[in-house]
């Protein structure tokens, strides 16, 4: 690998960066850096995802706020500090805020008396909110480019294994694809169009239209925008890993399965040397091969799979399946986690330098619901995904999922793939199907694993929302209050409102909820995702061509 | 059993800010027992969906006596119903872009400064003083009330409702008004998705979906109802006290208090609550482009969420308020444009004042519904409907 020769000034000190190296990869050489505190009480908070949707990277890049250092591509000379945290995310004397209101702040009745005095509250919790300062001008003329506007018969969102397969499929029969893939730096697809850029916002062609395009709208970073439209969509836009509950989940150290995978790519060194994994399938098989000679400990909520178990035990890594994980230890970061078996066996206290999630797999099946399709409840992983028929073929016309977010395992790609490459050669039928309206009543594997977590003592300060530091107990004091429901308790508790929109605290969120409100999860509503799939810059958008229809669907 | 009782005095439909504010002023003049049926969950209509603006500046007398009236009652409702609504009274600005927008301005600003409030004409540089950043050439001036401010929507719901329901009301979520049933020329009772219920008066408080309630109990009214789109931005520190608002395209925007910017534009949605897609390329493209163009910085700002909801529209922009002439029984409480939330506390007090019969102090001939039935209507539209 080249030695790091890029330039870089960050938090005023000269560092270097290798070619194509994110700002993330740059500073994770040895171990995961500090960047943030938390948005309310400044609790140390770590890079989570890895994959640019979590708040834990957030930095300033040339006078630009909020730009995620997972998704930044150094650039010569850029100047890097870091965002809400005084004097520095190491020491930051707002972390007493979090020390003085151990229980949290009652932003919903607090604050209001005496009234003469509401205008200070006001100022000081304004100045204390936000994430980063304003942009500057420069930053705003600096990320503006040109728009690209793309024709195609099909667009493939996704350029992962599914996207990858369903491209070469479509090839072999003459139809040239578009690819819009989000990785920074993937490798393009023989006889395929391959875009890097983040797809958006997504729509069907409007009912009455005489013209049955889709619409993409998308931007590759900084910020130039993109507008796609084609006549078939397939979307292979995979899964991420989810958050857990436990006391310290957002700590520095704590991160997700994508989070460890993408930052040992290239051969890269991982960031930890005693990391504790957790989970027992086929993401934790990936972890452990990736990077297993670092792995201290496999947890698991419930069983450990065969594969999992042969992995660990060929690296002498020992196994704690059914355990609860009660939390982590360590100010700053990472020390140790604390375990429990479950069905009340004694507690265990394992060093280490990092936790890895791997668990528990979500679909991203956001842009199938911007674009109108049914969607279902699927008991494993516990979320919503679009109703898919064995070929493919979703309930909107021209619209194709492929791969995990079709609920496919890896080994049934390439047949999956030629099934809508012939669906969309015109081989498969054009009609909409119907779905028979099954519903998925199999209990959720975390449920009861949450039922016993939820018993442990002092869990109501643990964090359910890390983007906007709401606590477990916010939560409960809402349903007790009589709201319920996931789209109310959102709005009376603020929970997923903030940068990752909710990706990482709704899928908890609706087990807590579902076993607080007694009833089953897909009662407890519909996870609303509203466009666009992540933050946009208003200058990609703006340097778009305006629709031509006078009227707005 | 979906409801407590058999039969109530009033049956509010809609559980949204104007249908709680309603119910909860009749239960305490003692006009109880009252029941609000709502087919959705709390603030997943108007309610929820709006940007928080709370302006006094407009077109007519008539709205701005209301409007000062709801500043009053924001001012205080977080001693009077306990929960914080952070209320900032950090002023609305309305911009200009030429010179004829400033004297349409400058108009508003008569009405509203004969009404007491310290309303004030600001030239580009006044502007320039308030939004920092403001692109050169972008206006020309502009009017600015102080007093004018934006507050956090949710809990004002939260608010209402739990101190109607303290007093004895009855709320049913999840529950839709088919329509009324009439029985000798009056109202009887009111027909739900769970069933009938019965009751003398029926309360149309439903928003964006009152005029579609007013037609399915028979009433031919003029309510239409528009699509309107609305995004917010990543949270920054502050840098934008007021609420912007421009006359020539609708486009208004503030910064919240904990740091996004929100806001919106008119654009020609077709009318009707059929359900749409909930954000449109070319809304996201048009407000990307008004943002950038006014504030230049925004462009490296990213959008976080868009939404829509609806508006309540009338022909000459005024609310709807009081017992429908047609159909004794049946009162409107309806017809708020997009500012249901600016009016509520005001206006809710004359639809419950005119539930228990009471004399109203609004002109009938902008807020009663016979004024529609009449062959012209007489008095000055409002047609600020913007923010």
């Amino acid at each position: 690998m080249a030695e790091p020769d890029r330039p870089f000034s960050f938090r005023g000190r000269s560092m270097a960066a290798r070619d194509g190296e994110t700002l993330l990869a740059a500073l994770s050489r040895d171990r995961l850096p500090l960047l943030r505190r938390s948005l309310q009480y400044h609790r140390p908070q770590g890079p989570f995802c890895g994959i640019g949707h979590c708040a834990g990277c957030l930095v300033r890049v040339n006078g630009r706020p909020n730009v995620r250092a997972c998704r930044h591509e150094l650039g010569p000379g850029d100047v890097i500090s870091t965002e809400n945290a005084w004097p520095s995310p190491d020491w930051d004397l707002l972390g007493a805020i979090g020390i003085l209101a151990p229980r949290g702040v009652d932003s919903l009745h607090g604050l209001r008396r005496p009234a003469f005095a509401t205008p200070l509250y006001q100022r000081l919790v304004r100045r204390l909110a936000g994430t980063g300062e304003p942009p500057t001008e420069e930053a705003a003329r600096a990320i503006a480019a040109p728009a690209l506007e793309r024709a195609a018969e099909v667009v493939i969102v996704g350029g992962g294994d599914a996207g990858r397969a369903v491209a070469t499929a479509l090839a072999a029969r003459g139809v040239r694809p578009l690819v819009l893939e989000r990785t920074l730096r993937s490798t393009p697809i023989v006889g395929a169009d391959f875009v890097p850029a983040t797809t958006a916002v997504f729509l069907p062609p409007p009912s009455e239209a005489g013209d049955p395009r889709f619409t993409l709208l998308a931007f590759r970073e900084p910020g130039q925008g993109m507008r796609v439209t084609a006549r078939s969509v397939v979307l292979a836009t995979g899964g991420y890993d989810s958050s857990l509950l436990f006391r310290g989940n957002d700590r520095p150290g704590v991160l997700s399965a994508d989070a460890a995978l993408s930052l040992t790519s290239d051969s890269r060194r991982p960031p930890f040397r005693r990391a504790v994994l957790v989970g027992g399938g086929a993401r934790a098989a990936e972890v452990l091969e990736r990077c297993g000679n670092d792995v201290e400990a496999v947890v698991a909520p419930g069983e450990i799979r065969p594969a999992v178990v042969g992995a660990a035990n060929e690296l002498a890594i020992p196994l704690y399946p059914r355990s609860l994980l009660l939390g982590v230890r360590g100010r700053r970061r990472v020390r140790s986690v604390q375990l429990k078996s479950r069905g009340g066996g004694a507690s265990t206290t394992i060093g280490c330098d990092a936790v890895i999630l791997a668990h528990r797999r979500v679909p991203h099946a956001q842009l199938f619901f911007q674009a109108g399709a049914s969607m279902e409840w699927r008991s494993d992983p516990g979320a919503y995904a679009p109703k898919v028929r064995p070929d493919g073929v979703t309930s909107v016309p021209g619209l194709y999922a492929a791969g995990s977010v079709a609920g496919l395992a890896a080994r049934d790609l390439a047949g999956h793939a030629q099934g809508i490459a012939d669906a969309i050669g015109g081989n498969g039928s054009s009609n909409a199907p119907t779905f028979a309206p099954l519903l998925d009543e199999r209990p959720n594997e975390l449920l009861g694993y949450y039922r016993e977590l939820l018993r442990t003592r002092g869990h109501g300060r643990w964090t359910a929302c890390a983007c906007v530091d709401v606590l477990v107990s916010e939560v409960e004091k809402a349903v007790r209050s009589g709201y319920r429901g996931i789209e109310v308790i959102k709005r009376y508790t603020s929970l997923g409102t903030g940068i990752c929109q909710g990706r990482y605290c709704l899928p908890d969120a609706l087990l807590v909820l579902s076993l607080l409100e007694d009833r089953p999860p897909f009662e407890v509503g519909y996870i609303t995702q509203r466009p666009p799939v992540v933050p946009t810059p208003l200058a990609a958008l703006a340097s778009l061509p305006s629709p031509s229809a006078e009227v707005v669907p | 059993m979906t409801f407590s009782r058999d039969s109530y005095r009033t049956v509010v439909v809609g559980a949204g800010i104007v249908g709680l504010f309603t119910a909860y002023h009749l239960a305490r003049a003692g006009g109880g027992p009252v029941l609000v049926v709502d087919r959705g969950f709390l603030s997943g209509g108007g309610s929820g969906r709006n940007g928080g603006g709370v302006r006094q500046q407009w077109e007519t007398r008539g709205t701005v006596r209301l409007a000062r009236e709801s500043v009053e009652a924001y001012r205080r409702f977080g001693i009077e119903f306990g929960f914080n609504i952070w209320f900032r009274q950090t002023g609305y600005l309305f911009l200009a872009e030429n010179e004829s927008e400033l004297a349409r301005l400058r108009n508003v600003h008569a009405v509203v400064a004969s009404e007491g409030l310290a309303s004030h004409v600001l030239d580009a540089a006044g502007v320039a003083r308030l939004v920092e950043g403001i692109a050169p050439g972008a206006t020309v001036g502009g009017t600015y009330l102080r007093t004018d401010g934006t507050l956090y929507p949710f809990p004002v719901v939260w608010g209402v409702y739990e101190a109607a329901r303290s007093l004895g009301v009855e709320v049913a979520l999840g529950v839709e008004a088919l329509g009324v049933e009439v029985r000798d020329g009056r109202v009887a009772g009111l027909i739900t998705s769970k069933g009938p219920v019965a009751t003398p008066t029926v309360v149309n408080a439903a928003g964006g979906w009152s005029g579609d309630f007013s037609r399915r109990s028979g009433l031919d009214v003029p309510n239409v109802a528009t699509r309107h789109e609305i995004l917010a931005s990543e949270a920054m520190k502050p840098f934008l006290d007021p609420m912007v608002v421009r006359a020539s395209d609708g486009l208004y925007f503030s910064q919240s208090m904990r740091g996004e910017v929100i806001g919106g534009l008119s654009l020609p949605h077709r009318p009707g609550t059929s359900r749409g897609p909930t954000s449109s390329p070319a809304f996201l493209i048009a407000m990307a482009r008004a943002l950038v163009g006014l504030l230049p910085r925004l462009g490296a700002v990213g959008v976080l969420r868009a939404w829509s909801g609806y508006y309540d529209d009338t022909p000459d922009g005024f609310p709807v308020v009081g017992e429908d002439p047609r159909l004794p029984g049946f009162v409107h409480g309806n017809g708020f444009g997009g500012h249901g939330f600016m009016l509520a506390p005001a206006t809710s007090r004359r639809i419950a004042g005119a539930v228990l019969g009471q004399p109203t102090d609004l002109d009938p001939a902008q807020f009663s519904p016979s004024r529609f039935l009449a062959p012209a209507s007489p008095s000055t539209p409002e047609r600020l409907q913007l923010g």
